[in-house]
């Protein structure tokens, strides 16, 4: 990475535009993450967890704010009411996230485990922006890291608690890895004209993210006597969508709908 | 009917760092770990918060101070807690009888929480509770002595780990609605409460009337 710190004034359009594509990737992925958990709110197994729960899906959500913040920036758009259009107003083939977050929660299992996953790939992308050349980047990166640290210890004490068991836990957590892993190679796959921003030393290559997450995922899966399917996973482009986000998206923007002028 | 949920952990909270634990409630949790982790996520949320234990409750050995008027300590049927017999057992190659460390709680008034007052060595809770009473009690008036105190073996409470205080307790403070007067709800009733004249006294009972109701 380069060490000169990039201003948005200095970028050209298209590298703009590339950056702009790649924040709102990551915003969609964690608003859609958060708004899953957000749904746990009063089934959660039991009390202590619904409100761990619910926390960290308040948490999911004000990292995609912050994203969508500094995309708002980037783009010299109004940060009062840009992230609230993109959020209740697009269409679902606008949306950039992984198809992973948009898949419904099915079991505590699925739940906990795509939240592991998404918690070790967040984690491994974060790490790495604190070197961002571009400063909010770097900063926003630094402000988030200390929560997700957090949401990781209680992902993964979870997983190492149900992979190691009951034989029904243990049973579950192998249903969920298979229906989930497949899913995981989009989450790493790099967005077109990503190898400008890695150039100029605006973000870590998504291969790169990819192999330390591997590295950091595999071993406690492993050490949970589960085992990886061997279904290849597919890497798919990000305007790709299940049917689940047109679902989802119905509920989540309904409101916002009814009244697109309203001030809240 | 047996219960079916988990082991309760009672959880304790320090401020700041050289603070005394306080107690502020229970968790539920299927391991101290767990019940740190949950402990954090329902009491450690919007509070300042520098360091947790929880211990289970089981292993607490409570006194009141009107139990302590009655009885003995470790008199028959007042002795042990209820559950002694589901407590881990002492750490390997070390019999029960050994001499470990008690953290003593006491409870200076009926209305207020148990605060940490020391840590004392013994061979059993009603000894560490003896000894507690008789070395902190001259810190209070003698009209007024706590009005409970509670022992338990150190080595069973769960400690959040200082390295890790910044990811357990540092998002906490830049939340927006981290205090109740982040809320405007108050505010707005007030200003909704304010009644015309006269209508004080006609609708004493309903605190939210407005004039035109």
């Amino acid at each position: 990475m380069t060490s000169a710190c990039y201003e948005s004034v200095r970028m050209d359009n298209e590298l703009k535009n590339i950056l702009a594509s790649w924040l709102l990737s990551v915003a969609d992925d964690e608003l859609l993450l958060g708004h899953r958990d957000s749904e746990w709110c009063g089934h959660a197994p039991i009390l202590e967890e619904d409100i761990a729960f619910a926390n960290l899906a308040l948490d999911e959500i004000g990292h995609a704010a912050l994203w969508y913040g500094l995309l708002s920036g980037l783009l010299g758009q109004e940060p009062e009411i840009y992230p609230d259009r993109l959020v209740y107003l697009r269409s679902p083939g606008e949306f950039r996230n992984v198809q992973l977050v948009e898949l419904p929660n099915g079991d505590w299992a699925f739940t906990v485990l795509r939240q592991y996953l998404c918690d070790a790939a967040e984690l491994a992308r974060l790490e790495r922006l604190a070197h961002s050349s571009y400063t909010p980047l770097s900063e926003g990166a630094a402000k988030i890291r200390n929560e997700e640290i957090y949401h990781y210890r209680h992902s993964e004490a979870w997983v190492k608690r149900l992979g190691l068991g009951t034989e029904e836990s243990h049973r579950r957590m192998q249903a969920a890895l298979n229906g989930i892993w497949p899913y995981t190679a989009q989450i790493f796959s790099p967005i077109p004209g990503e190898e400008r921003l890695v150039e100029a030393g605006l973000v870590p290559p998504a291969k790169e993210i990819g192999a330390a997450w591997e590295a950091r995922v595999i071993p406690l899966l492993y050490s949970c006597k589960m085992l990886l399917p061997e279904a290849v996973p597919v890497e798919l482009a990000r305007d790709q969508h299940t049917p689940h986000l047109k679902v989802l998206l119905a509920e989540m923007q309904s409101v916002a709908r009814e009244e697109p002028e309203a001030e809240w | 009917m047996s219960d079916t949920q988990w082991t309760r952990y009672q959880v304790f909270l320090q401020e700041k760092p050289g603070d005394p634990y306080q107690d502020v409630g229970s968790v539920h949790a299927p391991d101290g770990e767990m019940a740190l982790l949950n402990a954090r996520d329902v009491f450690a949320r919007r509070p300042s918060v520098a360091s947790i234990w929880v211990v289970p409750a089981d292993a607490i050995f409570s006194k009141t101070r009107q139990e302590l008027e009655e009885h003995e300590i470790g008199e028959k049927g007042q002795g042990l807690p209820a559950n002694q017999a589901t407590l881990p057992p002492l750490p390997a190659g070390e019999e029960s009888g050994v001499r470990e460390n008690y953290h003593a709680y006491c409870k200076p008034k009926p209305s207020g929480t148990q605060i940490l007052i020391g840590t004392v060595e013994a061979f059993s809770p009603e000894e560490a509770m003896r000894q507690a009473i008789a070395s902190y009690s001259e810190r209070f008036p003698a009209a007024q002595p706590p009005f409970a105190w509670w022992v338990f073996p150190a080595r069973l409470a769960t400690q959040s780990d200082p390295q890790e205080a910044e990811s357990l307790f540092a998002p906490a403070l830049d939340k927006p609605f981290r205090l109740s007067t982040d809320f405007h709800v108050i505010t707005a009733m007030r200003t909704i409460k304010i009644p015309g004249p006269g209508v004080r006294n006609q609708k004493k009972d309903d605190p939210l009337i407005t004039p035109d109701s």
